[in-house]
């Protein structure tokens, strides 16, 4: 197995008595697709909302290569490398697919105070980019994000988490509200992001998307993780749903 | 890759409904009164129609960014008074008194921003707010006399702000040159460069932006400063021109500042602004003014007209909204 590339070691949330983790431990290697499954409530959230900055756990570390790391703010997950899509928050729907892909780190020409864009740079970056990522139809760069369709939405903010090199791509739901050939093409591009050495934690309600693209599938149920390495290629979609769900101990 | 045709470009900008109106508007006063675009009337016309528009490009900024500021007209008068009280005081000259003054008002920026961006309170309660605690400040302060102005006569401060300029029959002030450069530098700001990117994407999707690292609440707070300033600036050059620093005056401009900033594009809900079409909102609504009294509409029916062009401006940029999403 390759090796790991973050690790989540011993995780706990809790708010007030509720807890929402307790200690989860999940680990990611390099080039790898982690199907993160769980029902509602099971605490997906919670723990993608820690390893991008956005809550932190009340106990438990995260390492990132072997190295312990603190982060705070969505700003230091991706100073380590670890970006975190949200399919409805990604992009600024009034701005361009160029400025969205560089909005926070946008390349600058000219005098500094001038600040001034560098358009030619950011057009013809977000070409190739959406080329890569397997976008076959010619869209100009300069489209407003309201003008394309939900899955070229997800394609855009996995270019740009391409691009800035994050290592690890989290991605929250990619496929909801996607008809059948627009869910084909984001598990296309999660496929070629791995390709090119990213890893990817997914996660969805449909558990055919997910058996469709995932190397690992890991399981929580109410903020215990009970399940870590099923293997896709060898396991049943009814069994995984019964982990899910509990009816194996219950039943 | 394919360019749309220039011509297409141009019918779909949000700025060509308000341009239309203005050159509609120009038209049909013109030719009910050939003196419309006399050189004595467009000097009068443009006086105040700057000073209105340092205030709305600010806000344009602002309310690109998703907040809007109705607490402007308070530090249009609170300003000039209080430069002027520094004055006439004998505490500090009509210079420092200006710097005071303008440095007051980017307090009260930082201030709205602070409560807004920090607290999390709706920048319509925190402004409101404002707006009440500055007038209630210049009424205070003055007793609720205007204070002496006359004494700017002469002054080096005075004529960089508001000196006379004359061009044969064409009478400006210089104020009109602060409004020209004030709204190419914000122009240019909003659209080339970073600062004016995170504008538009922290009043687009903030949480968006915020993830990828843009500093929501200073972008804010700068340009609730930058309203302030540019407030205070207007009431200052406009207490010079007219020789009179009133405490109340400037009462009820943040609705027509709005009113102007929307008419020429912006969204009210952010995301989207442009500083030429807050120009042509400016214009739109001053030379209307000026054309009604011209034209002999009695004055008091002034706010039908201004009201059915916003109505009018709304619905236009509503449904040119609605086909853009339509086409996608």
């Amino acid at each position: 197995m390759a090796p790991e590339l973050v690790r989540m070691d011993n995780i706990s949330k809790s708010y007030g008595r509720v807890e929402a983790l307790r200690g989860v431990n999940l680990t990611v290697h390099h080039s790898e697709i982690v199907g993160l499954l769980g029902d509602n409530g099971a605490g997906k959230s919670t723990l993608i909302k820690i390893l991008s900055g956005a809550i932190s756990a009340t106990t438990g570390d995260i390492y990132v290569r072997g190295r312990k790391v603190d982060i705070r703010t969505t700003t230091d997950a991706m100073a380590h490398g670890i970006e975190t899509i949200y399919q409805d928050s990604a992009l600024v729907n009034q701005l361009s697919i160029a400025r969205n892909l560089f909005l926070g780190r946008e390349p600058v020409k000219g005098p500094r105070f001038l600040d001034r864009l560098d358009h030619e740079k950011m057009n013809e970056v977000a070409r190739d980019l959406l080329k890569q990522v397997g976008i076959t139809k010619d869209i100009p760069p300069s489209t407003p994000i309201s003008a394309i369709s939900g899955g070229e939405r997800q394609a855009v903010a996995i270019a740009r988490a391409m691009y800035f090199k994050s290592d690890l791509i989290v991605l929250d739901e990619p496929t909801n509200n996607l008809g059948v050939e627009e869910t084909r093409g984001v598990l296309r591009f999660v496929r070629s992001a791995r390709d090119s050495g990213h890893s990817c934690i997914f996660i969805a309600h449909n558990i055919h998307h997910v058996f469709q693209v995932v190397d690992r599938i890991v399981v929580l149920r109410r903020g215990v993780l009970v399940a870590d390495d099923i293997d896709p290629k060898h396991t049943s979609i009814e069994a995984v749903e019964r982990i899910i769900t509990g009816l194996n101990d219950e039943g | 890759m394919k360019q749309r045709p220039l011509i297409l470009r141009l019918i779909t900008r949000r700025e060509l409904g308000p341009f239309l109106l203005l050159v509609a508007e120009i038209l049909i006063f013109q030719s009910i009164r050939p003196e419309f675009l006399s050189p004595l009337n467009i000097g009068n016309a443009l006086d105040f129609t700057v000073e209105l528009g340092l205030m709305a490009l600010g806000m344009t900024l602002l309310m690109t960014s998703g907040e809007f500021d109705l607490s402007v007209g308070s530090v249009f008068g609170f300003s000039a008074v209080l430069m002027w009280t520094l004055k006439n005081s004998g505490a500090t000259s009509l210079a420092v008194g200006f710097f005071i003054a303008m440095a007051v008002a980017a307090l009260i920026g930082l201030v709205n921003g602070w409560f807004v961006t920090r607290l999390r309170i709706t920048s319509f309660l925190v402004t409101l707010g404002m707006l009440l605690v500055l007038r209630g400040a210049a009424l205070f302060l003055t007793d609720g006399f205007p204070q002496r102005t006359w004494s700017a006569e002469g002054s080096r401060l005075a004529s960089i702000l508001v000196g006379e300029l004359n061009f044969g029959k064409l009478h400006l002030y210089a104020s009109l040159f602060w409004f020209i450069g004030l709204a190419i530098v914000l122009g240019y700001v909003l659209t080339s460069t970073k600062t004016g990117n995170w504008i538009q994407a922290s009043g687009g999707n903030a949480s968006a932006a915020r993830a990828r690292g843009v500093n929501i609440a200073w972008t804010k707070t700068g340009l609730f400063m930058l309203t302030s300033m540019t407030s205070a600036l207007a009431g200052i050059i406009s207490s010079i021109r007219t020789t009179s620093a009133n405490p109340n005056s400037g009462t009820g401009y943040e609705l027509e500042i709005i009113a102007m900033v929307v008419i020429g594009g912006t969204a009210l809900s952010g995301g989207r602004g442009t500083i030429i079409g807050t120009v042509l909102g400016v214009l739109i609504l001053r030379l209307m003014r000026n054309g009604i009294v011209m034209v002999g509409v009695p004055g008091l029916a002034y706010n039908i007209f201004i009201g059915a062009i916003i109505l009018a401006m709304v619905g236009l940029h509503a449904s040119l909204e609605r086909r853009h999403q339509a086409e996608a």
